[in-house]
């Protein structure tokens, strides 16, 4: 029986903790420097031009800090749900011979009530993206 | 490449001077340009990047987007006085160090372009530190710049700067120039102030004696208008009885005088009851009379016996009334194609006319541009205001009175860059009761709208609510430049004006003057300027084929259709000896005879390029992706198409079979067979097929040409009009002393006009040309398509995403210095 880390205490002498804390350092050290290095290598010019956001060369209107569109929070929303969805497959991928037939079933009916609402969503329109049938007879001109 | 670097004053470290040539050789040979270019030299730009030239190999990789990724700057062509604070902001807003390129000679001082909305040098706003000459540049030239560029990188010593040490160069170092101290603007040259600035004493309105005048110039062509002209004349002076006159006789196509008051009446009659209807508005625009020679006293501009030289009564000044304005409507008829001319004199300083966009829509930016040009105010125009020149532009140009080049005005200082910004995006939004919508610029600087024009757009989430484009930072005034040079001068300002239709430009303008004078044009000229024309075509569409498909993701095509760009432009040096712009077409034939070799080189191209364009087709034609990006968006009816005098593959992509070529024949289009694609729909894909079939449409007429290509003269045996062999003026004095006449004084044209239109690759280009009877045009106006065509597009995006924008952008296939002249 080799070397297990689920099982093995967390000694200080154990070699395991300690390289992981010398790699911790090492990182640590590394990410300081180069950051310390950028930040302070080079030539910094500032002036308000070159702070100000690039967009075509031209000085921008408004801001950019309004309320988003809902059709943001919909794809954020679904992605949030089918997201969860394949971290618990995962989960059961690892141990599914462990978990038996219980857990094959729970899963199925896990995986359908989602496929029962990405049809729903699907039905709904809810994953069209861009303009709908209305929006393309925009025809009226005012100028 | 200037020198005035200068070693540190510090002394040399080990350390330090073997760091530095570690960063410089670092910074050699991995610089970032920005993908920035104004004009024509873009393109020569752009080659460099093309498998052929493959400007990676010296270390300069891909161009970059924007300009917080970008250490050089390579200012390929034109530098507007509108897009110069935005040429400045982009150059501030780069990674330091940062390098500066200027490519071609508008960018070094101006070029050519002497012209009131043109920078005389990038280097009065921005330092420069290697300048490439050239107009355009070749590809190799630029790489020759970059080499330059890399050998100044390798004496700056950037290691002291680099680690907060006193001294030490990197970047740009040169100051900006200084008109009167550091860079003189003189037109001149050192040493030739005493002379006056040539052009100036000749053009009107100063000119107070012309030579033009001592040189006798047969009357203007006239024809003999068809009887369909005829009882539509008799019906028009039946109608408004007064209030139209027609001027007879004319050299191109009916004209009449209204009045000012029975205008708009006559146009919606010739619109919507005459026969044929004349359904599309093909031009507008106006013309300033107050240096008409003719309104001034008979002995003041001429002597008396001048006259009696040059042809007595005929030639002696008709002495029309002109009024202060006169606007100019030109109206087409699709069945039977026809046009018809209407003229208005308009009285006062500031005179105001009825505007005519309930009629035709269309009219919105010609009316605008009227005004911006002329000053000339439209009652009832929703939205009159500046198109072309900056909004805070005092005058108007076209103007006689308003000075022509930039050397007679302040010279352009990096204050006035930063002072003259362009209108805030504001300004273009018309829904503003909803405050959460964003308003974004695309453009002017900006990869996918193929050059210099800003979108302002509304967009709520990815959907464009509103659009509105702000046009004329490619405005080069060459409508000005026209009223100041030489019929034959004018030829090269032709090519830059859709600088991928380069020759065929030359025939738009050749076939308005030929008109007006009646010069016949030899067989075998007609035919090799048919031939290059459609070379062009082909060149046109190429280039538009692999920027379309890069626009909506698709990057392989660009890098074959450059390929075979170049073949097209191997013939074309072959036989012109000029790339981008040959300016080879001369005034009644060509500039030269075909060289030897030119047929095998043409057939060459034949035979392979349609297996080329048939691997282009297998690649896109039907790729699943670009059909979505594609069908169904920037969809235009054939309706509003007509009304808003869309032209061209666009028109066709509609469903009308309408093209010039077969419809109004000119330069011996007759003689050849070919058929004119349509598509329905009109949206991006029925473009893109109209595109492509064009390109088979094209080499068969090439084919044909080259098949049956006439024998006998390259240029008419008219030496009143051309420019003569140089070898023939050593052996004959006839051939001499119109050599000099015409290359320095210029031929005389005589006092007439004539508009007339040809088929170029983005659709209609029509040259209005008129003379006073002088040497050089008394109005040069030039009726581009790019300026009909885009106007329509807010149609095609309102309702659309953000991305299918950069579809519709590409399939239109628009070009800048043709909307904006």
């Amino acid at each position: 029986m080799g070397f297990n880390p689920m099982s093995a205490p967390l000694s200080p002498w154990e070699p395991g903790i300690f390289s992981l804390a010398i790699y911790g350092l090492l990182v640590v050290i590394l990410i300081a420097a180069l950051l310390f290095l950028s930040g302070w290598l080079g030539e910094k010019k500032t002036n308000p031009e070159k702070l100000r956001p690039y967009e075509c060369g031209i000085i921008p209107t408004g801001t950019a800090r309004f309320r988003y569109s809902v059709a943001f929070y919909l794809i954020a929303t679904f992605f949030l749900i089918f997201d969860v969805e394949a971290a618990y497959l995962f989960l059961w991928a690892i141990a599914f011979d462990r978990l038996g037939w219980a857990g094959w079933f729970q899963i199925s009916f896990f995986i359908i009530i989602l496929l029962i609402s990405l049809c729903y969503i699907w039905k709904k329109g809810g994953l069209e993206w861009g303009p709908t049938s209305k929006d393309r007879n925009i025809r009226e001109i005012s100028s | 490449m200037g020198t005035n670097f200068k070693r540190p004053e510090y002394p040399g470290n080990i350390i330090l001077t073997q760091l530095d040539a570690l960063i410089n050789w670092a910074r050699q040979y991995s610089l970032w340009p920005l993908f920035f270019g104004t004009s024509c030299c873009f393109i020569e730009m752009a080659a460099v990047f093309t498998p052929r030239f493959d400007l990676a190999r010296f270390g300069a990789e891909i161009l970059r987007g924007s300009p917080r990724q970008a250490d050089l700057l390579i200012v390929a062509g034109t530098v507007f006085k509108k897009i110069a604070p935005i040429v400045l902001r982009l150059y501030d807003q780069m990674a330091e160090p940062k390098w500066v390129i200027s490519m071609g000679s508008c960018s070094n001082c101006g070029g050519m372009y002497d012209v009131y909305s043109v920078v005389q040098g990038v280097d009065q706003i921005i330092p420069v530190d290697v300048y490439v000459t050239g107009c355009p540049p070749r590809p190799e030239a630029l790489e020759h710049g970059l080499l330059l560029l890399q050998q100044k990188i390798a004496t700056e010593s950037p290691s002291r700067p680099i680690l907060h040490l006193e001294g030490g160069t990197q970047g740009s170092q040169k100051p900006i120039l200084i008109d009167g101290q550091t860079k003189s603007r003189d037109t001149r040259g050192p040493g030739y102030e005493g002379i006056p600035i040539r052009g100036t004493s000749v053009t009107p309105p100063e000119f107070w004696d012309t030579r033009s005048d001592l040189m006798w110039a047969p009357p203007p062509h006239r024809i003999e208008l068809a009887e369909r002209d005829k009882s539509l004349a008799q019906l028009l002076n039946e109608r408004f009885g007064d209030g139209i006159r027609q001027t007879l006789p004319t050299s191109d196509m009916p004209t009449f005088h209204v009045t000012e008051n029975r205008l708009k009446e006559v146009l919606k009659f010739l619109k919507t009851e005459a026969t044929p209807r004349y359904l599309r508005l093909d031009d507008l625009t106006a013309i300033d009379e107050s240096a008409r020679r003719s309104q001034k006293p008979y002995g003041s501009y001429a002597g008396t016996v001048a006259h009696e030289i040059s042809g007595g009564e005929r030639d002696r000044p008709v002495r029309e009334a002109y009024l202060d304005y006169t606007l100019v409507y030109h109206l087409l008829s699709f069945d039977p194609p026809s046009r018809l001319r209407l003229k208005v004199g308009l009285r006062g300083k500031d005179p105001v006319i009825k505007t005519v966009t309930d009629l035709w829509p269309s009219a919105n930016w010609y009316e605008r541009e009227a005004y911006d040009m002329f000053g000339i105010r439209f009652e009832g125009h929703s939205n009159l205001r500046r198109i072309l020149n900056p909004h805070d532009w005092e005058g108007h140009p076209l103007r006689k009175s308003h000075p022509g080049r930039a050397t007679e005005m302040e010279p352009y200082t990096q204050d006035s860059a930063r002072k003259h910004q362009p209108l805030d995006a504001g300004m273009f939004v018309r829904s503003v009761e909803d405050q959460e919508l964003l308003v974004l610029n695309v453009g002017p600087q900006h990869v996918g709208t193929h050059g210099l024009m800003r979108f302002v757009v509304t967009l709520e989430g990815e959907k464009i609510t509103d659009l509105d484009l702000d046009v004329g930072y490619h405005h080069r005034g060459v409508e000005k430049i026209g009223e100041r040079q030489s019929w034959h001068q004018f030829i090269p300002y032709t090519d830059r004006v859709d600088y991928f239709g380069g020759a065929a430009n030359n025939l738009s303008y050749l076939h308005s003057v030929e008109t007006l004078t009646g010069i016949q044009v030899p067989e075998r000229a007609q035919f090799v300027r048919i031939m290059l024309s459609e070379l062009f075509r082909i060149n046109n569409h190429l280039v538009w084929f692999g920027t379309f498909c890069h626009d909506v993701g698709a990057i392989t095509p660009t890098f074959y259709t450059f390929r075979e760009r170049e073949k097209l432009m191997d013939i074309v040096e072959l036989i012109t000896g000029g790339r981008l712009h040959p300016s080879w077409f001369r005034i009644g034939g060509l500039a030269a005879d075909l060289p030897e070799g030119w047929k095998e080189t043409v057939e060459d191209f034949i035979k392979i390029f349609p297996s080329s364009l048939k691997d282009y087709e297998a690649l896109i034609t039907k790729n699943p992706i670009f059909k979505a990006r594609t069908q169904g968006i920037g969809s235009l009816s054939l309706k509003d198409a007509m009304e808003w005098g869309v032209t061209g593959p666009n028109l066709r992509a509609c469903g009308l079979e309408w093209d010039l070529r077969k419809k109004i024949p000119y330069s011996g289009y007759e003689n050849f067979q070919f058929d004119i694609p349509t598509a329905e729909g009109g949206d991006c894909y029925a473009r893109y097929l109209i595109r492509v079939e064009e390109m088979r449409q094209s080499l068969k007429i090439i084919e044909q040409a080259v098949r049956q290509m006439p024998g006998g003269r390259y240029v008419c045996d008219d030496f009143r009009y051309l420019v003569p062999d140089k070898s023939d003026t050593l052996k004959d004095i006839e051939s001499l002393i119109h050599h000099f006449i015409n290359v320095t004084r210029g031929p005389k044209i005589p006092r007439g006009e004539a508009y007339t239109a040809t088929e170029i690759a983005r659709g209609e280009q029509g040259y209005y040309v008129v003379s006073d009877g002088l040497n050089m045009a008394y109005r040069m106006r030039i009726r581009a398509p790019g300026f009909a065509n885009v106007q329509v597009m807010p149609l095609m995006a309102r309702g659309r995403l953000i991305s299918d924008l950069m579809a519709i952008i590409g399939s239109i296939d628009y070009i800048l210095p043709d909307i904006d002249r």
